[in-house]
């Protein structure tokens, strides 16, 4: 793939040169190469999770070539690394533009991942033997990794204008190992986590053309997309049955599908400076997909009983095939309008409906028949948003909406949400902007009880994302700039949402944020600045335990040790600052970088038993079943950087950084691979181990011409 | 008669060329003059697309520094400085960002991607192009500051979330705000490049468009029920940890009702896979939809 992407380097550097040659014009741009040294425990996924930072020597270029009426571009970054990307942008002016991009992002999840599993990363695991070793330090080593690989072109064509036409397409490959989870057998049992292969490739092409002048325009547009993942199969041995068979299950990836939509927007000016936009919009997803693939053939004479443990056995769809198919109509008209000078106003209606036309397949496992549920919704949005230009240089906006969703879901099928919004800006004053503003969200809720005798806690659950709710949010902000040259901004934001309706599930939520921010050119060879930001998150959750197959009781019952209710409170802060200086040493020829960055997040979830007069389970009171730490975690990073002008054209850089990522949390603390009994399983370590401190030191030349 | 045709000539000729005559005059405006006292605003100037007389209308092909501040001759005559004479300041915080953008809109009205601007939420909260471009600079797009730097000068707050252990690469250059947000006004809320957040994500996450067999209805509706965009503090951009965030809203009897509390731990005295690692996701990997026609794929564990 290195080679791959310098040979294309290499013709976009000649056809840049090509084109560069066809009229004289200037040639500039800059050529970097930087040796780079990390010292320390780089070895962790988590220190490269999108970077790919190593000891080695890093290349970089940007070549620009100017003339009167046309102009290329070619941009290269870390050349041969897993990050690296290459532009091509060149065109002329009023006639037409084209760019290619290359472009790579790596995802790093867990490096040195173990499994009993040979063939990780493919879509055949297997192991030798019954049953699978339980001691990790024999296992198979591997990366949890993937590299996402994206190349496109775009071509706007002008020439014609003021008429249009845009191009472009782009084909991305995502591949690697990516941890999935299945359960060994089925209800409960063992968990198994699979290093899973990703094979991912998508195309896309859009075209779009159109009419566009100051009075009015119009595009239509056509997006195809097409996502290819083989035959979106995983096989593997289960280490939950003794079967011999080299592989004894199979799991479920994402089916291939195709995606097309039609487009139409326009937008026309109108008197009292007004302007009507509309678009509108009509799209395709379709999936097929073989239900039993070839590989269930070899165990379908297994028992039913079976179902469970090799689970591909003893069922019996409607169709061996499944189509996929989910329409969506979206259509979007909004009037703004200005008609006097303090006044403006915008009025919207947006239609959004998506029609499931999927196959509905029955399965018959056992004695139970099962059928998917076809999930589409309707969206009905209209409001209006106005703004007041007021006396004493005030601003209020006010802006409402009604939004109505129906969907086919048995327990919240329709929503009604009524949003308010008021802003105040003041700018009275030379040396500062102030800001308040409040929003309140109604949503109401049609809920449908389970129908006939109870047979869960259904009665009583409201599931958030459409449970009736009160949602205030007060916002204030204050920008200060008493000097030139200094700015400084505070700003809070308070969110609290009740779930008015919710007896079991998420009750309510709370978000404080509060944000502070300094800019200071303090002399012309000195910038100072900082920032402090704090975030605190706290959630509220009401539950019930019922044990399997136990009849439920209404959550006003008195507790048992069976069933009884429990509560969480969820509780995160997250705070994060920095500080930093760019001083200018020798004006010109010698500047300092010096930054610190730090974000520091603890969690904790406080559990409680409502038991009553109820013992505890053994061992357990109300102090010692606290979840802490819970997604603890602190990263640190210092920069210095010295940049030596030495000639005009050339450049040095020296560099040091150092980043430290510290984490903690009750899930992961004390990580076993192997976990005995019907409530444990087989893990490989993915996400395991995060923490890492790293030493970088960079040494650099810039080279302008 | 050949008087009449020599007079039509010559008025068709003064018609015509008149107006090229005067341009050529006036093409760059008194830049020199202005540059007398603004070198350093020149220099820069002179590296913009702006000075670039290949493009049709651009302000060398037209009226020069005037074609966005406004005539200097007053200016000039009245001493100079920050307004003085009427001149148009684009850095004068007491002009309105409306302004601002209108001497901008005069040339890029009918730019492309700017044809929603007066629908954009940026416009009504008096973000003037100004505040994320210059008119003077040989950076792209001639931007004040490249992203997410630029976005977060204003969106404050999302420093940190960017910021948080789970986030999408941006920081990291990988992932730009506009690759998401269309920042000159789109239909979305937002602004949004898509008609509904999941046709957003789908963009790139292609894999969770389906449709599957077994839909899980919050995830068909809405990427965010479950995930936020900018950062989090808990992995996979996860709005809560998993297993409470699946308990908010999934109280069966059995075991999803059940109380996981430091107890079903890797250390604690009874560890449960439904609580240690990944929780709910060590079975539930196919949360967000599954082809398999068993139960195994209405529970979304194949």
């Amino acid at each position: 793939m290195k080679a791959k992407a310098a040979i294309m380097a290499t013709i976009w550097i000649l056809i840049s040169l090509g084109i560069s040659y066809a009229e004289d014009g200037t040639f500039s741009g800059e050529v970097s190469v930087t040796g780079v040294i990390v010292d320390g425990k780089n070895d962790n996924a988590k220190f490269n999770e999108y970077r790919d930072i190593r000891t080695g020597v890093y290349g970089s270029a940007d070549v620009q070539y100017q003339m009167l009426k046309d102009h290329v571009e070619f941009e290269a970054k870390d050349i041969g690394y897993n990050t690296q990307s290459y532009t091509l942008d060149a065109g002329r002016w009023d006639t037409f533009r084209m760019k290619l991009n290359y472009d790579e992002i790596p995802h790093n999840f867990t490096y040195d991942a173990r499994t009993f599993y040979a063939g990780a990363g493919t879509n055949n695991l297997t192991f030798n033997g019954y049953p699978p070793g339980t001691n990790p330090n024999k296992w198979n080593t591997f990366d949890y990794s993937t590299k996402r690989k994206n190349a496109e072109g775009s071509l706007q064509l002008d020439m014609f204008k003021p008429f249009f036409l845009d191009l472009s397409a782009n084909e991305q490959q995502k591949r690697g190992t990516y941890p999935i989870g299945v359960a060994g057998t089925s209800p409960g049992g063992i968990s198994i986590e699979i290093p899973s292969f990703r094979d991912y490739k998508t195309d896309n092409i859009r075209v779009e053309t159109g009419y566009r002048t100051k009075p009015y325009f119009f595009t239509l547009g056509y997006l195809y997309s097409q996502f290819d993942n083989g035959d979106g199969l995983q096989d593997f041995r289960n280490p939950a049955t003794a079967n011999t068979a080299v592989t004894t299950d199979t799991t479920y990836l994402p089916p291939d599908n195709d995606f097309q939509k039609f487009d139409f927007q326009g937008g026309v000016s109108l008197p009292y400076q007004s302007r009507f936009n509309v678009n509108l919009s009509s799209s395709r997803a379709r999936s097929n997909s073989k239900l039993l693939p070839t590989s269930f053939a070899d165990d379908v004479t297994a028992a039913t009983s079976n179902i469970g443990v090799q689970g591909r056995t003893g069922i019996s769809p409607s169709s061996p095939y499944f189509n996929g198919k989910l329409n969506t109509d979206n259509y979007n008209f909004v009037l703004n309008s200005n008609p006097i000078a303090f006044f403006d106003v915008k009025l919207f209606y947006k239609y959004l409906d998506k029609i499931n036309k999927s196959d509905n397949i029955n399965t018959v496992e056992g004695t139970e028949v099962l059928s998917n549920s076809l999930f589409d919704y309707i969206k009905n949005s209209y409001g209006l948003e106005t703004g007041f230009k007021l006396p004493a240089s005030f601003r209020l906006t006010a802006a409402y909406s009604y939004t109505q969703t129906d969907r086919q879901r048995e327990d919240l099928p329709r929503n009604r949400d009524n949003l308010v919004d008021v802003n105040l800006k003041w700018s009275g004053l030379d040396f500062a902007v102030l800001k308040v503003g409040y929003e309140n969200l109604h949503r109401s809720a049609v809920f449908n009880s389970p129908p006939g005798p109870v047979v869960d806690l259904e009665p009583w659950i409201r599931r958030f994302d459409a449970a009736p709710l009160y949602r205030d949010t007060f916002k204030a902000s204050a920008e200060f700039f008493p000097v030139e040259n200094l700015d400084i901004d505070i700003g809070y934001k308070f969110k609290r949402t009740s779930y008015t309706d919710t007896i079991l599930g998420l009750t309510d939520s709370m978000t404080d944020d509060v944000n502070f921010n300094v800019n200071w050119q303090a002399h012309k060879q000195l910038l100072v600045y900082g920032y402090i930001d704090f975030e605190q998150i706290v959630n509220h959750q009401y539950q019930r335990q019922i044990g399997f197959g136990a009849s439920p009781t209404p959550p006003y019952s008195p507790p048992t040790a069976a069933a009884f209710n429990w509560t969480a409170a969820l509780n995160e802060t997250t705070y994060a600052y920095g500080v930093g200086a760019n001083i200018s040493v020798i004006p010109q020829t010698l500047s300092l970088e010096l930054a610190q960055n730090s974000v520091k997040s603890t969690g904790t979830v406080d559990l409680t038993y409502l038991l009553g007069s109820v013992p505890f389970p053994a061992g357990r009171n109300q102090d010692n079943i606290d979840l802490n730490p819970w997604d603890n975690y602190r990263l640190n990073d210092y920069v210095v950087k010295v940049v030596y002008q030495m000639t005009k054209i050339v450049a040095l850089t020296a560099a040091y950084a150092y980043e430290e990522f510290s984490y903690d949390d009750s899930q992961y603390d004390g990580y076993l691979y192997y976990v005995p009994g019907s409530a444990g399983g087989y893990l490989t370590g993915a996400y395991n181990n995060s923490s890492y401190k790293t030493n970088i030191v960079l040494l650099g030349a810039n080279i302008k011409f | 008669m050949k008087r009449i045709l020599a007079s039509l000539f010559l008025l068709f000729f003064l018609i015509v060329l008149s107006p090229l005559i005067m341009w050529g005059e006036e093409v760059g405006g008194n830049i020199e003059l202005c540059k007398t006292c603004h070198q350093d605003r020149f220099n820069s100037y002179s590296k913009s697309v702006h000075a670039n007389k290949g493009v049709n209308n651009s302000p060398a092909n037209t009226y020069g520094c005037e074609s966005c501040h406004g005539q200097g001759m007053d200016h000039i005559q009245k001493g100079g400085g920050k307004g003085a004479g009427g001149i148009f300041s684009f850095s004068d915080r007491k002009v309105s960002a409306a302004a601002k953008s209108a001497k901008c809109l005069n040339c890029h009205a009918d730019s492309r991607g700017l044809s929603y601007w007066d629908i954009s939420r940026h416009k009504s909260a008096d973000v003037s192009c100004n505040s994320c471009h210059t008119a003077h600079s040989g950076k792209k797009m001639d931007l004040k500051a490249s992203q997410p730097d630029l976005c977060i000068s204003c969106h404050r707050n999302h420093k940190m979330q960017i910021s948080k252990q789970s986030h999408h690469p941006i920081l990291e250059g990988k992932v730009k705000c506009t690759d998401c947000h269309d920042q000159h006004g789109t239909f979305g809320t937002k602004m949004v490049k898509a008609s509904s957040v999941n046709e957003l994500c789908y963009k790139c996450h292609a894999e969770k468009r389906g449709p599957f067999l077994w839909e899980h209805p919050p995830v068909a509706e809405n990427c965010s029920t479950c995930h936020t965009v900018h950062g989090s503090n808990h992995d996979k951009l996860l709005i809560s940890r998993v297993p409470q965030l699946c308990q908010s809203c999934h109280d069966a009897a059995g075991h999803p009702s059940s109380i996981y509390s430091k107890f079903n731990t890797f250390q604690g005295s009874s560890p449960s896979n439904k609580m240690f690692a990944r929780s709910c996701l060590n079975c539930h990997s196919a949360i967000h939809g599954s082809m398999d026609p068993s139960s195994r794929g209405e529970f979304f564990v194949r």
